[in-house]
């Protein structure tokens, strides 16, 4: 895969999408949450790249959400950045598209307290039974109130 | 002194101690479903390192796993050193990739002891933990320790190699690959192994792609990916080696990708040695100032596939984010796909073919009944049903 080309792809289906070189060889790209299926199922169905993982973190804007990919062909990373608004921590799964994203998806889920609309099996994963409701070790202090 | 005490240890079967709950629903003889539960022994890694420096994350990500040490912080070195764009000298390159092949060596040694273990092959078990300990001596020369070597740091490496003490490694090196050759000629070369394993536990090269599972699993099921040629860091763009792949995708493949690996290990090291040996000098660390703001994100290959550690930076002195991704998080799940339909006696080695690493995950299988939910066998109940099935196949290679 050419990365130019890719890029240019990219911006041409989804011009909402904001492209950066953040790295050698990792580009991040960010974009609105209603467009995650979409651009997932491009990335990982049509481009075929292998999925890597998600990270979750608190940030001072919001959540931030960032989907890993790799391109094995060229060695790039493609990143994609969707950022949640503290008071609506509300996305879709991608589980549907990508099944290896189901464990992943659920830790978000008990250490961020992240909503995944749509996912299969939205049960506890690394938190016990008896952990209290609406406790998330993630979220950081000065964001909470 | 007086008389001398020796005191026997192990050998130990680490993949039954650890902590890892899978449930097995079966019908009959065949597996339907299967279930996990996770989380009983989270050490919450990730968010200890948000409290430590950047140089004493290293520290804590070395002891994610035992097994493979180093990978955890290659890939972290990757990812920080990313950052501020450093280029490592020349000679901590050759020994960061030294490091990490002899870990691979070690790593896959103890793979296939285990595998024989689980196959009833108790020799092959006692073969592969011996011929793995001059690769442990090698490793206590070069680091002081056998295990958690505390080689790495940003910028390069914390202990050089001189050249007395690399002809010395060549010379172990030597003994090794005779003993490694002899072991993977007995397991290629046996009928009983042979067919034991095929059709086991198969995994397609979809499968692989839906779960983003990677290392020798993946590369089994001909998905030719590695971390070290596909996106080259340390000095693995300047040795000559090539990636093992095969084709069929079941538990032998998987063995017999593992086995090769190590002869092509063998090769990475050996000219690892021969340019520290022709080269004795050499800056071991570039100067590093600090860690700017921004993100930097590095994978490498660990024995079991590519690890993965993502770390944020807002330029203090530690990570305000620090995401790790361990090989067998993609690859544990593929489980779903390996195991269901399969036999019972199956289980034990198509679930212990992904060579899964549980640092964060309890590991206990037990088998159910689909239907009652009745417990039927424990962990060691399959080991033995998978032993006897070996046996059976054995009578029935001799009667021919």
């Amino acid at each position: 895969m050419k990365i130019e080309k890719f890029i240019e792809e990219v911006k041409q289906k989804y011009p909402e999408s904001d492209i950066e070189v953040i790295n050698q060889k990792r580009l991040m790209i960010k974009i609105p949450r209603g467009l995650l299926l979409k651009v997932t199922d491009y990335i990982f169905n049509v481009r075929e790249l292998r999925y890597i993982i998600v990270s979750a973190m608190d940030s001072q804007d919001g959540y931030e959400i960032i989907y890993h990919y790799s391109d094995d062909a060229s060695g790039w990373i493609i990143n994609l950045n969707v950022l949640l608004p503290h008071n609506l921590p509300e996305v879709e799964s991608i589980t549907p598209v990508v099944y290896g994203a189901e464990w992943i998806e659920r830790e978000i889920m008990d250490l961020l307290g992240i909503t995944f609309l749509n996912h299969p099996k939205p049960e506890r994963f690394l938190m016990a039974e008896s952990w209290p409701e609406g406790e998330y070790p993630f979220r950081r202090k000065e964001n909470k109130e | 002194m007086g008389k001398k005490t020796i005191i026997p240890i192990g050998p130990y079967h680490p993949l039954l101690e650890e902590p890892e709950f899978f449930k097995l629903y079966c019908d009959g003889e065949t597996v339907v479903d299967m279930v996990w539960e996770t989380g009983y022994n989270h050490r919450g890694i990730e968010k200890i390192c948000e409290s430590k420096t950047f140089e004493q994350v290293f520290y804590v990500v070395e002891r994610i796993c035992g097994i493979c040490s180093t990978s955890h912080p290659f890939a972290y070195a990757n990812a920080v050193e990313s950052i501020p764009g450093i280029e490592i000298p020349l000679r901590a390159k050759y020994i960061r990739t030294l490091i990490g092949e002899l870990e691979r060596i070690h790593s896959h040694l103890l793979w296939v002891g285990l595998a024989g273990h689980f196959l009833g092959y108790n020799t092959v078990f006692m073969w592969a933990w011996k011929y793995r300990e001059p690769v442990l001596d090698m490793f206590e020369m070069i680091t002081g320790n056998r295990n958690s070597y505390a080689m790495f740091t940003i910028g390069g490496v914390r202990r050089d190699i001189d050249s007395e003490r690399a002809g010395k490694l060549f010379k172990v090196l030597d003994e090794a690959e005779k003993k490694i050759n002899l072991l993977i000629g007995a397991v290629m070369d046996d009928p009983v192994i042979h067919a034991r394993l095929k059709g086991v536990g198969t995994l397609t090269a979809k499968d692989i792609h839906d779960f983003g599972a990677v290392g020798p699993t993946a590369r089994a099921s001909g998905v030719d990916i590695d971390v070290r040629r596909d996106d080259p860091y340390a000095a693995y763009d300047l040795v000559n080696w090539k990636v093992i792949t095969a084709q069929a995708g079941d538990v032998f493949a998987k063995a017999e990708v593992r086995l090769l690996e190590m002869l092509e290990s063998i090769k990475i090291i050996r000219q690892c040695l021969d340019f520290l040996q022709k080269n004795p000098e050499g800056e071991i660390k570039a100067k590093v100032r600090e860690i700017p703001a921004g993100i930097g994100i590095g994978h490498a290959e660990a024995p079991r596939g590519e690890v993965f550690h993502f770390v944020k930076s807002d330029g203090g002195n530690s990570p305000i984010r620090h995401k790790i991704r361990a090989p067998s998080y993609t690859c544990i799940p593929t489980f779903r796909r390996s195991c269901i339909g399969g036999t019972i006696s199956d289980a034990a080695i198509a679930t212990a073919a992904v060579d899964p690493c549980y640092c964060c995950t309890e590991r206990m299988s037990q088998a159910y009944d689909f239907r009652t939910g009745k417990k039927l066998y424990n962990a060691a109940d399959l080991i033995r049903l998978s032993q006897q099935k070996t046996e059976e196949i054995k009578k029935q290679l001799h009667k021919r």
